[in-house]
């Protein structure tokens, strides 16, 4: 039996995050119902008509259909670059944790040095111009790779560090090469780690809106943050259709969460390195 | 088949030595203990015949092929581990049939080698489990199905049975012993445990320090230990060490007398001995016998009853303690004056340099 204190302090809580986290996203649905009108006077009243299918049809054919790239840009630039990040991040966390070496230090050294030092823009400009990646999907891909590995590495690594070596050396017995050991016995062993991994950094990813704006010029290159824009100016903003855009753009990393919220807690529950 | 010939094996880490020249060599079909105190290098004698750990010196021969610089995989070995290491995502079907898959075997050949062994391990029903699902001694079964489908000329097994209790250590340990008469195959197996050791080897290996004190058959090692160091850690409980004094030296004899021990005529090989020289006497606990006029007296300290035999401890007039192990139940009070005697022959004379002088 909980306490009566205890319940009352957790439906507090309950309550609270409903506010911060709800509210906000009715104000988005609200507004996205409203027509151009009502929605310029930005209170949280109840829509005066149902417009969302207008707004919608609006939203996507706007400029040429340009969300509909955006959404096919994001998706690859998300997919590829999440792909990279788990198994390179994987593969880094796996070597510094099993092969000590006097670079190791350094090595982390670096690692936070990653997370620490802010990103230089106008260099990296220059570099990816000299390598011919400027304003490229491929470009933005390694950009988000490079800007997340970091992070991704040292969750590897506190993982992998927990996995006994005897596992590697009993699959070295049985005849794995390096890469086998890797991909047959520790990285299918990891897939907690993968599963907050991927959450993270997809939505991360998926919901930059800087580097794609710095790295990724052009109409064509445009991503599902970039559209937002579309429907702000200095002096005419259509709120309505801006909402709707936002009500579009944040489903799928909702699905995301919710499909892999399942995920994480079977992957934690199961334990990885158990038995 | 397939012998093993370590000669001159060395390992050292850094600076530090930790095997100093090790030479052995086993025979196809033989099994092997190695023991030997915690660090005494025993583990890493045996992951360097595995190929986990480099030989930094030596050579060491699988059958008749130098493997210094073979990959493990390649050298015909397999290995059980303590902690098992079963692969945790995989059933048990899988976890045995793992290096059969990597080595590209078809598919109904890798079916029929999983399910013979499963077969010679009574653990078919077990086969769709995840190891997460099994006991602690299902698992060892496991570790030991993976090394039987990979039939290797060498088995190596590493303190495989020190994370089982007590009931079940005795059925793996004569399981072990029954898998190695249907196998045939060699074996070499780490252990702390002297039980182990004494029951399952043809031949025990005693590692100390990184060397090795001696080779043998379990019992001769018991009878005619070559050192302090085995005779000390070989039997249960300890054989006793009493230091004393060469008095006279007859033919095939030392008279040797010390403080708490009368004068007492013990065979040995006195080559190089003197009188006066200080020797160490070894006798078995289980050697001493109530006696009045024994050679050893002192007061008893604590008596432990058991039954079908009695442990007492004693303390010498020199205030060395020593324990003799008796025959049935003895009534004896702490504080009590005792005498024990023993045979002649059952008294082992190890000389300054700890050597024993067996004859």
């Amino acid at each position: 039996m909980k306490s009566r204190p205890s319940i009352l302090i957790s439906s507090a809580a309950i309550a609270a995050t409903a506010v911060v986290f709800l509210i906000p996203f009715a104000f988005i649905v609200l507004m996205a119902f409203k027509d151009r009108q009502q929605s310029s006077l930005r209170d949280f009243s109840w829509p005066a008509g149902f417009h969302l299918w207008d707004n919608v049809v609006q939203v996507i054919a706007t400029r040429n259909w340009m969300l509909v790239t955006a959404f096919v840009n994001s998706a690859i630039l998300t997919v590829a670059s999440v792909t990279l990040l788990v198994i390179f991040a994987a593969m880094v966390g796996f070597v510094l944790a099993r092969r000590k070496t006097r670079f190791n230090g350094l090595i982390e050294f670096l690692i936070l040095a990653g997370l620490m030092i802010p990103p230089a823009v106008v260099p990296t400009i220059w570099l990816l111009q000299g390598l011919g990646l400027f304003g490229k999907l491929h470009g933005l891909v390694l950009i988000e790779v490079a800007y997340g590995l970091s992070f991704s590495v040292l969750l590897y690594r506190a993982f992998i560090s927990t996995i006994p070596r005897e596992l590697d050396e009993a699959a070295i017995i049985d005849g794995a090469r390096p890469l086998d050991v890797f991909f047959r016995v520790i990285l299918p062993l990891l897939w907690p780690v993968t599963v907050t991994n991927i959450v993270v950094q997809s939505v991360a990813i998926f919901n930059d809106f800087t580097n794609p704006l710095y790295y990724l010029p052009g109409n064509g290159n445009a991503t599902v943050q970039l559209t937002l824009y579309n429907f702000q100016s200095q002096f005419n903003t259509s709120y309505n259709l801006l909402f709707t855009n936002i009500l579009l753009i944040t489903i799928p990393p909702l699905l995301v969460f919710l499909f892999f919220n399942r995920q994480i807690v079977a992957g934690v529950t199961a334990g990885a390195v158990k038995g | 088949m397939a012998g093993l010939e370590l000669k001159q094996l060395h390992k050292s880490y850094g600076g530090v030595e930790v095997i100093k020249g090790v030479d052995i060599s086993i025979d196809h079909g033989e099994f092997v203990v190695f023991v030997g105190p915690s660090g005494c290098g025993k583990s890493t004698l045996l992951r360097m015949i595995a190929g986990l750990e480099e030989i930094s010196g030596g050579e060491l021969s699988i059958g008749s092929r130098v493997v210094n610089a073979v990959e493990p995989r390649d050298r015909g070995i397999a290995m059980v581990f303590q902690s098992y290491a079963l692969y945790p995502h995989m059933t048990v079907y899988e976890n045995m049939g793992f290096s059969l898959k990597l080595a590209k075997t078809p598919k109904d050949v890798r079916d029929a080698k999983v399910r013979e062994a499963a077969r010679i391990l009574q653990m078919e029903h077990l086969l769709e489990r995840k190891p997460a699902q099994l006991s602690g001694g299902q698992r060892q079964r496991v570790a030991i199905g993976r090394a039987i489908v990979r039939q290797p000329e060498v088995f190596l097994f590493d303190e495989p049975l020190s994370n089982l209790d007590a009931a079940l250590r005795v059925d793996m340990r004569m399981e072990l012993s029954k898998l190695h008469q249907d196998l045939g195959a060699t074996m070499i197996y780490v252990t702390h445990d002297q039980v182990e050791a004494m029951t399952l080897a043809d031949k025990i290996v005693v590692l100390d320090a990184g060397k090795v004190q001696q080779i043998g058959a379990p019992i001769e090692l018991y009878q005619r230990p070559a050192n302090l160091f085995v005779a000390g850690f070989i039997g249960s409980p300890k054989m006793n060490l009493l230091s004393a004094t060469v008095d006279a030296i007859g033919p095939n004899t030392v008279a040797v007398s010390g403080k708490g021990v009368e004068r007492v005529e013990v065979p040995a090989d006195t080559t190089g001995l003197q009188p006066g020289d200080q020797i160490t006497l070894g006798i078995r606990p289980q050697a001493l016998v109530l006696r009045d006029q024994g050679s050893l007296v002192g007061q008893v300290v604590l008596v432990e009853r058991l039954g079908s035999e009695t442990n007492v401890s004693v303390n010498l007039s020199s205030g060395v303690n020593f324990l003799a192990v008796l025959d049935g139940d003895k009534t004896l009070q702490p504080g009590q004056q005792v005498s024990f005697g023993f045979e002649p022959q059952d008294a082992i004379a190890f000389d300054p340099s700890g050597r024993a002088r067996h004859l």
